[in-house]
């Protein structure tokens, strides 16, 4: 025994330096593509085709101001921007005030219907989204909601509903009811102990179901492709979405795409960057247990 | 918030509901209106907005319809039609290769990093922000990132190969019959990996420490560590994980549509793709309807059975 000890010493130090040199290199594999898009916006198109490697330097905001005038496209991606930012903060609004609704009551309530209802969010989870694009886009056409970010707004929380809701129900399962029974002594209806007193203490829960949804609704394509077809009421990832990337090399330019791609991911970088523990915890809570 | 609780008691007992007696149907649901009011505006939104294109569905994929023309019930005609149609075929087999190979690559290395960076070797707070930094991009933006990386006369990919000497292996990418399928399940390995890594490096990081300090006194090397404590004890989310991977990546359709929307010539068309096209650009509702039937059946199914089986609606967090 005494006499294995140094060799596999020796070997486990090897070990460890091939592990972390794999490491470091898939940490450059990850990161180097997202480090790309961010220089690469920084270029001018000659320097884009001639020199992809190199460092941004001096650093070109042509690009940028391109797509802030959008003389080309006829719009400007401000427009783009904003419709993201109303879509995202709307739906998440709509989606943490009825899931919390409707999770507070699966969880404390026993009424006739309540266990199909339950049932009813659980089925509800399981159907996959590209059932309903057909339907919807012509019943948008019937209700005057193609174009509209509320429809969008309507449908994006009605898609997150049945995760987020089950995820909320959860959560007042195991919420105390000691502090939510004195509110009632003092003769609070059920809607204000659940406003004045359960959702006041709630914020963790609700901050966490808008981590775990704000980065689908922000990246949403599949229904908006068919939903918005006018360009004054599209979000970002249809600007990126628009540009072939078969001509990217002859017509378009391939700075302002870079731009723009870069204008819709910083968002998400920032916010991750800012809340990493909190993502990485609710993603890992409501994926498996 | 994800700390177990302390009142996790059955949520049955309900002691301070014994007043409400069941006198009857009606003044049960008299007596809980409050309820009600909190579960109608889920529940009507559920309705409105995917109970009843649901069923508008199911009802399309009956009927005969090209966009502005009139109607005709077909009955089962569209499926029959969808059994001999190859290109369904096809997209069905390249989202069946799709699915099995994301989640093999993404589990498959997600737990390789898992069990490299747990332990808290150094850095590893640095090498889980930059694991999981893709997973955070919109996945249109990778999709539209990675056809320039693989563009053929200027992509990074190509020159890279180019620049080493490597040239010889420079390839079309995405325009390729054999390579565009890969070329897209190898970004949807990239972006996702750090998935899987996440949610298994919490599964080892709750074996108790004192179980691999056990192993290391037995005598276990690193491997035999991993292949007999980590990998058992971890078993039940690493099957959990994977098929969260796969209905995920039946799913697919943004990485798939940006790159090559389906082609060359639907070499990478998948189902999702498939059912675009064949709804708006060829204005086949009816047809494009039996294929989202299909699609939703396997899915369904598929999902449903893994929440039930796991109980997703009793997770306490």
């Amino acid at each position: 025994m005494a006499s294995a000890r140094p060799s596999s010493a020796g070997f486990r130090l090897t070990g460890r330096l091939v592990v972390t040199g794999l490491l470091l290199l898939w940490v450059v594999v990850q990161v180097y593509p997202i480090v790309f898009l961010f220089f690469t916006s920084l270029k001018s198109d000659p320097q884009i085709l001639s020199t992809p490697f190199a460092f941004p330097f001096p650093p070109q905001f042509g690009n940028y101001e391109a797509v802030m005038d959008g003389n080309r496209t006829n719009q400007s991606i401000g427009i783009y921007f904003i419709n993201s930012v109303i879509v995202t903060g709307g739906t998440l609004v709509l989606l943490l005030g009825v899931s919390s609704l409707a999770g507070y009551a699966l969880a404390r309530g026993r009424f006739p219907g309540s266990a199909a209802t339950q049932q009813l969010f659980l089925l509800a989870l399981a159907v996959p989204v590209h059932v309903l694009l057909v339907p919807i886009y012509f019943f948008f056409g019937e209700m005057g909601l193609r174009n509209n970010l509320v429809g969008l707004i309507l449908l994006y929380a009605t898609l997150g509903l049945p995760f987020t809701t089950i995820l909320m129900r959860s959560y007042f399962v195991s919420f105390p009811r000691e502090l939510e029974e004195a509110a009632r002594i003092d003769g609070c209806s059920r809607f204000g102990v659940f406003w004045r007193v359960v959702l006041p203490v709630s914020r963790g829960a609700m901050a966490s179901m808008a981590i775990i949804n704000i980065g689908w609704v922000w990246s949403e394509l599949f229904f908006g492709l068919v939903l918005l077809d006018k360009v004054t009421a599209r979000t970002l990832p249809l600007a990126v979405a628009a540009y072939k990337p078969s001509s990217m090399a002859t017509q378009t330019s391939v700075g302002e795409l870079f731009a723009i791609m870069s204008l819709t991911v910083l968002p998400l970088i920032v916010f991750y960057f800012v809340f990493q523990k909190q993502i990485r915890k609710g993603m890992t809570a409501g994926a498996v247990k | 918030m994800t700390s177990p609780t302390p009142s996790a008691a059955s949520p049955r007992v309900r002691p301070t509901q014994v007043e409400h007696r069941s006198v009857g149907g009606l003044a049960q649901i008299r007596a809980n209106a409050h309820w009600y009011l909190f579960i109608a505006p889920a529940v009507i939104l559920l309705l409105a907005f995917m109970g009843f294109p649901l069923y508008r569905s199911l009802e399309l994929s009956l009927f005969e319809w090209k966009g502005l023309l009139p109607r005709h019930w077909i009955g089962l005609e569209n499926f029959e039609r969808l059994f001999r149609d190859k290109y369904f075929w096809r997209a069905l087999g390249h989202t069946i290769v799709f699915a099995v190979s994301a989640t093999a690559g993404t589990v498959g290395l997600g737990l390789l990093l898992a069990i490299a960076i747990s332990r808290h070797v150094p850095f590893h707070r640095f090498y889980r922000f930059a694991f999981y930094l893709p997973v955070m991009l919109p996945m249109t933006v990778v999709a539209a990132l990675w056809a320039r990386i693989y563009e053929p006369n200027y992509g990074l990919l190509n020159t890279a190969l180019k620049s080493i000497g490597l040239g010889v292996l420079a390839q079309p990418w995405l325009g390729s019959l054999d390579l565009s399928l890969p070329a897209i399940i190898v970004v949807c390995i990239w972006q996702y990996a750090g998935f899987p890594m996440i949610v298994l490096l919490a599964a080892i990081e709750g074996i108790p420490e004192d179980l691999h300090h056990a192993a290391t006194l037995d005598g276990a090397g690193e491997l035999q560590r991993m292949r007999y404590l980590v990998v058992p004890m971890i078993w039940p989310v690493l099957v959990s994980i994977s098929v969260v991977q796969v209905i995920f990546s039946l799913k697919v359709f943004d990485l798939v549509w940006v790159m090559t929307k389906g082609g060359p010539a639907e070499s990478s068309a998948v189902l999702g793709t498939y059912l675009y096209r064949k709804a708006f650009e060829q204005q086949e509702y009816g047809y494009a309807s039996a294929v989202a039937v299909s699609m939703f059946a396997v899915i369904f199914t598929v999902t449903y059975v893994y929440y039930r089986l796991t109980k997703i609606d009793a997770v306490e967090f």
